[in-house]
């Protein structure tokens, strides 16, 4: 029983109840013990039946029994099976009590077998930290700044102020090309010149963020790319080189598409042949435009255009005004006429930008139309080109035939002769090729089998691939997920209360367990040994009948012939009496001694309840019952 | 103007250099304490500016060998082989950092940003909160000045903020 109230103690004490060192066992449970014991308990298993009942037993004896007469609802509210009344809190017996913290210790949750299976307890991870975080700083006393250590400086400023500024790096390796690869000059450059990165930045600050910028823009440009290949690239069949260069190739085109169409609502005929140098130039002209003017020199259609409408105008403007200015009469002008002047300049120049603008849009129409003749008259001349040679061509041919004309007959079968020996030619020739076509066209069948069954291989491959790269990534996020779940269990295993010896706890079980067996076995041994015995004692007494039966007959017959014999059989009779009776007083013994156990039994049990002291508890409580009844009647009767 | 470079010695030269490079990728431009004595302020401003606006043609134009001797004019020669050798170490830098000029296509461009990511335990009227709150801040450049814009959002707002910017970014992968 020791270890039951051990476990039944340090269970109660998880749950809440303060349970003073010295109490070892239940047997030393107070009232006011247990119903703090009941009710916490009854709090942790169904808080909202535990929260109307008070653990402090109240010193009114009515109180006292109406907190009992809850307390045990309650616990026949949670399932509780056993006999439960107000009487088994206020006049404990140790058995009952027992047996009550027992189903209630069993009822209580195990919040921890099923927490740990869970990663996702994340946030009440965070919370905890947090908590224990603060409470460390407050524990701390506030020093003023000049009196703090590193430690609590990192705790008490008021944090870093300096914001996130990247700056580019420089740093001494390149992605694209590996290091042996590169010129001279610039590993002359690596060696000589390149700082540290530390001191790279204008500020020190900005250190850390830079290296960070660094290092993901490059991540996630890897990423990005891997990604990219592994979508499109690998279906795309091309070496990872053609396929930049190919996606770059379709990137200019539609970059120089949406320029050309931002550039000129209608695009030109003409311009298609100059259109593939215009990037280039338009990126050139882009590079250097902001400092220098002189960049612009060799502009493209587009530039050229922005400079005739953006640039142009204000230079003429800009002669203008210094026209006008040279025309004023510089010093003694009134506010009013520089204003009124400067109007009409205004307007006259607005009139010249409009005149301008209008001369523009006629000239712009000019070209327009001219380059669509020039393309006309260019057509009609190549078609009239091809008539000619046409033409040329017919009237060889004629020329020849009137040449072959004055001898006729001598011709004509020179004619026919040659055409038999071309028509011969052209046989003997399809018949040559015919022999070349037949194994060619195999070679062509079998080469083209071979190369759809390349394709297929290469497809399945592919897919492979795919599969593959699946994998690997759901089992680096499995990896990810189980070394998270194996952290965070290995924090709550540190941060779990060691008291617990658990080895120590399931060595005792499996004693127990040993001990249950051994018991077992003997008292197996004892009922087989009983069973022994009374099979004894059955086959003694059928052998006693039957021995007396024949004894009695035999003695009977003789006793009609001789009386001494029949003084013998009375005897015989006697003793058998006399025998059974003494059977049945020992029977009769055994009965009574197993009765006297049950009764000291009873009395030891009757014993343990306390029965004296809960009588005389009882008393007493009846007694301040009546005593309270006596001193509200009185109440009653002087209000 | 790039003749002004002819008062410095040519072993001096190619530190310069480089630090020019620097200054045009965004980093520390060099210090005129440095060179304090060999140029006066005026000259040095004036070098400093026709050096960078130097290495952005060379490189912005993919200019040859020859062409940039000529961007060069009459430089000693010691010292145009130490700028050659600097625009050939230096490309590929010079390069990317045009292009990243050329990105500003926009009137108000992005810096810099970060974020915070904050917990609200508690409010002053409800003693458990436990809101995360994302604190954004951006580092803009608006016609070229500098400003910050901080934001602060709840779970909703940066849902709607990510959405928005993933369906920009959808935009973008239309475009390749």
């Amino acid at each position: 029983m020791e270890e039951v109230d051990r476990i039944l103690i340090h269970s109660l004490r998880q749950a809440g109840t303060d349970i003073q060192e010295d109490v070892q066992s239940v047997k030393q449970f107070t009232s006011e013990l247990i119903v703090q014991a009941v009710v916490r308990c009854v709090r942790v298993i169904d808080p909202a039946l535990g929260s109307g009942l008070s653990p402090m037993l109240p010193p009114g004896m009515s109180a006292r029994f109406r907190v009992g007469m809850s307390l045990a609802q309650a616990c026949q509210d949670l399932g509780y099976k056993g006999e439960i009344g107000y009487q088994t809190f206020l006049y404990s017996n140790e058995p009952e009590i027992r047996s009550l913290l027992m189903f209630l210790v069993e009822k209580l949750p195990r919040e921890s077998a099923e927490v740990s299976d869970q990663p996702a307890g994340k946030s009440a991870l965070l919370q905890k930290a947090i908590a224990a975080q603060i409470k460390a700083q407050l524990a701390l006393p506030w020093l003023p700044p000049s009196c703090r250590l590193p430690l609590q400086r990192k705790t008490q400023s008021p944090g870093p102020c300096h914001s996130f500024h990247a700056q580019p790096l420089s740093l001494p390796y390149s992605l694209k090309v590996p290091a042996k690869k590169q010129s001279k000059e610039v590993k002359d450059y690596w060696r000589e010149y390149l700082l540290p990165v530390t001191s790279q930045p204008s500020q020190a600050a900005s250190v850390p963020a830079s290296l960070l910028e660094n290092h993901v823009s490059e991540l996630s440009a890897a990423q990005e790319w891997e990604n990219e290949w592994n979508n499109q690239g690998l279906l795309s069949r091309l070496t990872p080189e053609d396929y930049r260069s190919r996606k770059r190739m379709r990137m200019q085109k539609r970059i120089e598409e949406q320029l050309r169409a931002a550039a000129q609502p209608r695009p030109d005929s003409h311009n298609a042949t100059r259109s593939t140098s215009d990037l280039s130039e338009l990126l050139n002209s882009f590079a250097g435009a902001t400092t220098g003017g002189d960049v612009l020199t060799k502009g493209t259609r587009f530039t050229h255009s922005e400079k005739f409408t953006f640039t142009q105008e204000p230079e003429k403007a800009a002669q203008q005004m210094a026209a006008a200015a040279s025309a004023l009469p510089s010093s003694h002008q009134s506010e009013e006429d520089l204003k009124v002047q400067q109007e009409a300049e205004i307007s006259a120049l607005q009139q010249q930008l409009q005149q301008l603008s209008v001369q523009m849009e006629e000239v712009g129409g000019d070209i327009r139309q001219l380059t669509v003749s020039i393309h006309q008259v260019s057509d009609e001349l190549k078609q009239r080109e091809v008539l000619n040679l046409e033409q040329e061509n017919t009237v060889m041919v004629k020329k020849q035939t009137i040449n072959l004309l004055p001898d006729a007959e001598n011709n004509l079968i020179k004619l026919q002769s040659l055409v038999e020996a071309s028509s011969k030619r052209v046989v003997h020739l399809a018949t040559q090729w015919e022999k070349h076509r037949a194994p060619l066209i195999d070679e062509h069948r079998r080469l083209k089998e071979l190369c759809s069954n390349r394709e297929m291989e290469s497809s399945r491959k592919l897919s492979e691939i795919k599969e593959l790269h699946d994998r690997i990534r759901q089992c680096a996020e499995e990896a990810k997920k189980k070394e998270s779940l194996y952290k965070q269990l290995i924090t709550e295993y540190e941060t779990l209360p060691k008291d617990v010896c658990r080895s120590a706890y399931t060595m005792r079980i499996l004693e127990i367990v040993g001990n249950i067996k051994k018991q077992k076995e003997e008292i197996t041994k004892i009922l087989s040994d009983t069973k022994e015995l009374q099979k004894e004692i059955n086959s003694l007494t059928g052998k006693l009948d039957r021995t007396f039966a024949v004894t009695d007959e035999l003695v009977f017959k003789d006793a009609k012939k001789d009386e001494s014999v029949r003084k013998s059989y009375k005897y015989l009779a006697a003793l058998h009496e006399n025998c059974s009776q003494l059977i049945q007083t020992i029977e009769d013994t055994g009965s009574i001694m197993r009765e006297i156990r049950d009764l000291e039994e009873q009395i030891e049990t009757e014993n343990g309840k306390k029965t004296v002291s809960n009588l005389e508890k009882i008393l007493e409580d009846y007694k301040a019952i009546r005593q309270e009844n006596s001193a509200l009647a009185a109440k009653i009767r002087e209000g | 103007m790039l003749k002004l470079l002819d008062k410095i010695s040519p072993t001096e030269c190619p530190k310069l250099l480089h630090r020019v490079v620097d200054g045009l990728c965004g980093r520390n431009q060099p210090k005129r304490l440095e060179y304090g004595e060999t140029w006066s302020l005026l000259e040095w401003g004036e070098l400093i500016s026709s050096l960078t606006y130097f290495f952005r043609v060379a490189v912005g134009r993919k200019c040859s060998d020859q062409e940039i001797k000529e961007l060069l004019g009459d430089l000693e020669s010691a010292h145009s082989g130490a700028v050659l050798q600097c625009v050939h170490a230096r490309q590929e830098e010079i390069r990317q950092a045009l292009v990243d000029r050329t990105y500003r296509i926009c009137s108000t461009q992005l810096d810099d940003f970060n974020w915070q990511l904050k917990l609200a335990l508690s409010s002053d009227k409800l003693s458990s909160l436990n809101t995360p709150l994302l604190n954004l801040s951006l580092d803009l450049t608006e016609d070229g000045i500098q400003k910050a814009v901080n934001i602060e959002m709840n779970k909703e707002e940066l849902n709607t903020l990510i959405t928005t910017l993933e369906a920009a970014n959808k935009v973008v992968l239309q475009m390749k």
